[in-house]
C-alpha cells in the first residue's frame, strides 16, 4: 500500500493489513505504467510496473520522498526501462536499465537522494550453452565458447571478451619426428614438416622451408640423345653453368672408320679458330671449326668412347678444352688426350658431334652442366 | 639426290628433328668428307709407305744374316 500517515487510537481494516503485508513482502499495491512515467510521494511504499514494447524511463525527483520511503520498480515490458536521475541523485552499482523482466528497489537516504538496488533476474541469466564454456564478460556478461583440444585460454585484445582461446605451444601441430614450428603470420603457429635426407632449411617467400641444395660442383644432366645420321646437334644449352661436359659411349660408324669431330655453335667452315693446341701429343697451332681426335676409331666397335669438357664456355675471353677419347683402332686399343684454347665468339650453346667416316650407326651423347 | 640425314635435339623443348641437310648444308658436307676422305687417303699412303719402308728393312737385315733381336741386343 502507499504510504500512510496513521493517527494514535486508529483501527486497521482487513484490507489495510493485509496491503500492509503484502508491502512488508515486497509487494504491495501496483501502479501499471505503459508510457515513461515521473515518481510521485504516493509510490512511496507501492510497486511501480512498466509495460511497454517501447524504451521508457522511470524519473526520480528530489523532495517528494523521506529518508527511508523505498519504491519498487519492475519492468515486464519488452522495451527497456531506465530509472533516471531527474532532480534527486540515484546510485547503483548495477545498471539503471532494466531489461524484461528485471526489477530494483529505490530506497531514499534522503528527499534528494535515492540508491537503486537491482534484482537484476535477467542480467543473472547464464548465457553458457555448451559443455566447458566460461562466463566471461565483454560490455555485458558473455559466453566465451570452450575451444578445441589441446588449445588453451590466453588474453587477447582484439576479442570481445578479452579472451581467446589459441593454438599456442610447441606440442601443438607436430606430427612427425623432425617436424619444426615456425610463425607463418605474425603469432600463428604452424608446423614444417621434416625434410627429406640431404635437404637443407631455407627461406621461401618469407617462410622456412626444406628444399635440395643447389649442386654447386655437381654434374647435371642436361640431355641424353641417341646418335643417329650425319650430325647431332644439340642445340638450345642452357646457361648457367660453369662448364659442359660432353660424353658419347658405343659410337658406330655405319660407312667407314673415322674420327670423332665436335663442332661448338655449328658455325661450319666460318667458325671458331683454335689458338693453340696439342693434338695427340703433337704440338698443334692452326685454325678449325672444329676439334677433332687423331686417332681412327674401328667403325663396327661399340666400344668407341670420348668425353670432351668445355670449360667456361660461356665466356668470350678464351674457352679451353680437354678431350679424352678412347677406341679400339684394330691391333690397339688407344687413348687419346689433347687440350685446347680458343676464343670464341659467343657462348657456346649448341654442339654438332659428328664422324669424319660417315653416318652414325649408334651410340649414345650424354650433355651434363657443371656448376 | 638424297641428301644424308641429319638429327637436331633441341634441348630447350627436348624435341628430336631428323632431316635432310640443306643444299648449303650439303655443300659443306661434301668439300668436308672430300678433305676428310684425302686425309684418310693420305694417311693410308703414309702408313703403306711406312710399311714398305719398314719391310725393306726387314730384308736388308735378313741379307746381313740379322733379326730385329740382334739389333736390340745391340742396344740399337
Amino acid at each position: 500500500m502507499a504510504k500512510q500517515t496513521f493517527t494514535t487510537g486508529q483501527v486497521l481494516t482487513a484490507a489495510q493489513m493485509t496491503s500492509l503485508q503484502q508491502t512488508a513482502m515486497g509487494g504491495g499495491s501496483t501502479t501499471a505504467k505503459t508510457t515513461s512515467y515521473v515518481l510521485v510521494a504516493a509510490d512511496a511504499g507501492t510497486v511501480v510496473q512498466m509495460n511497454s514494447a517501447s524504451a521508457t524511463t522511470i524519473t526520480v525527483n528530489t523532495a517528494l520522498f523521506a529518508a527511508g520511503d523505498t519504491v519498487q520498480i519492475q519492468n515486464v515490458g519488452s522495451g527497456v526501462c531506465t530509472v533516471t536521475a531527474g532532480t534527486a541523485t540515484v546510485s547503483t552499482s548495477a545498471v539503471l536499465a532494466l531489461k524484461q523482466y528485471d526489477a530494483g528497489s529505490l530506497y531514499f537516504n534522503s528527499t534528494s537522494a535515492a540508491l537503486f538496488f537491482a534484482a537484476d533476474a535477467a542480467d543473472n541469466t547464464s548465457p553458457l550453452t555448451t559443455k566447458g564454456d566460461l562466463y566471461a564478460f565483454s560490455t555485458t556478461n558473455d559466453r566465451l565458447p570452450v575451444g578445441t583440444n589441446n588449445q588453451i585460454l590466453v588474453a587477447d585484445s582484439t576479442a570481445s571478451t578479452g579472451l581467446a582461446y589459441k593454438s599456442v605451444g610447441v606440442a601443438n601441430g607436430l606430427t612427425t619426428t623432425g617436424d619444426t614450428i615456425y610463425s607463418s603470420s605474425g603469432t600463428t603457429q604452424s608446423r614444417l614438416g621434416i625434410g627429406s635426407t640431404g635437404q637443407v632449411l631455407t627461406v621461401a617467400a618469407g617462410v622456412p622451408s626444406w628444399a635440395t641444395p643447389a649442386s654447386g660442383g655437381g654434374m647435371t644432366l642436361i640431355s641424353t640423345t641417341t646418335l643417329s645420321g650425319a650430325s647431332v646437334t644439340l642445340s638450345s644449352i642452357p646457361s648457367g653453368y660453369v662448364n659442359l661436359v660432353l660424353t658419347v659411349k658405343k659410337a658406330t660408324n655405319s660407312t667407314a672408320d673415322g674420327n670423332f669431330a665436335i663442332e661448338p655453335n655449328a658455325t661450319g667452315a666460318t667458325g671458331y679458330n683454335w689458338v693453340t693446341g696439342v693434338y695427340d701429343g703433337t704440338a698443334y697451332a692452326g685454325n678449325s671449326t672444329r676439334v677433332r681426335t687423331l686417332t681412327t676409331q674401328l667403325r663396327t666397335n661399340d666400344a668407341n668412347a670420348l668425353t670432351t669438357t668445355f670449360y667456361n664456355h660461356e665466356q668470350l675471353d678464351w674457352t679451353a678444352f680437354s678431350m679424352d677419347g678412347g677406341y679400339y683402332s684394330g691391333d690397339y686399343h688407344a687413348l687419346n688426350n689433347a687440350g685446347y684454347c680458343y676464343v670464341p665468339a659467343s657462348a657456346i650453346t649448341s654442339l654438332k658431334i659428328l664422324n669424319t667416316g660417315g653416318n652414325w650407326a649408334s651410340g649414345t651423347a650424354y650433355l651434363y652442366g657443371v656448376k | 639426290m638424297t641428301k644424308p640425314m641429319i638429327r637436331i635435339h633441341d634441348i630447350a623443348t627436348d624435341e628430336i628433328i631428323d632431316r635432310e641437310m640443306t643444299d648449303a648444308e650439303f655443300e659443306i658436307h661434301q668439300a668436308e668428307q672430300a678433305v676428310y676422305a684425302a686425309e684418310a687417303a693420305a694417311i693410308a699412303e703414309a702408313e703403306a709407305v711406312k710399311e714398305a719402308t719398314k719391310q725393306t728393312a726387314q730384308a736388308k737385315l735378313a741379307a746381313l744374316g740379322l733379326t730385329a733381336d740382334d739389333l736390340k741386343a745391340l742396344g740399337l
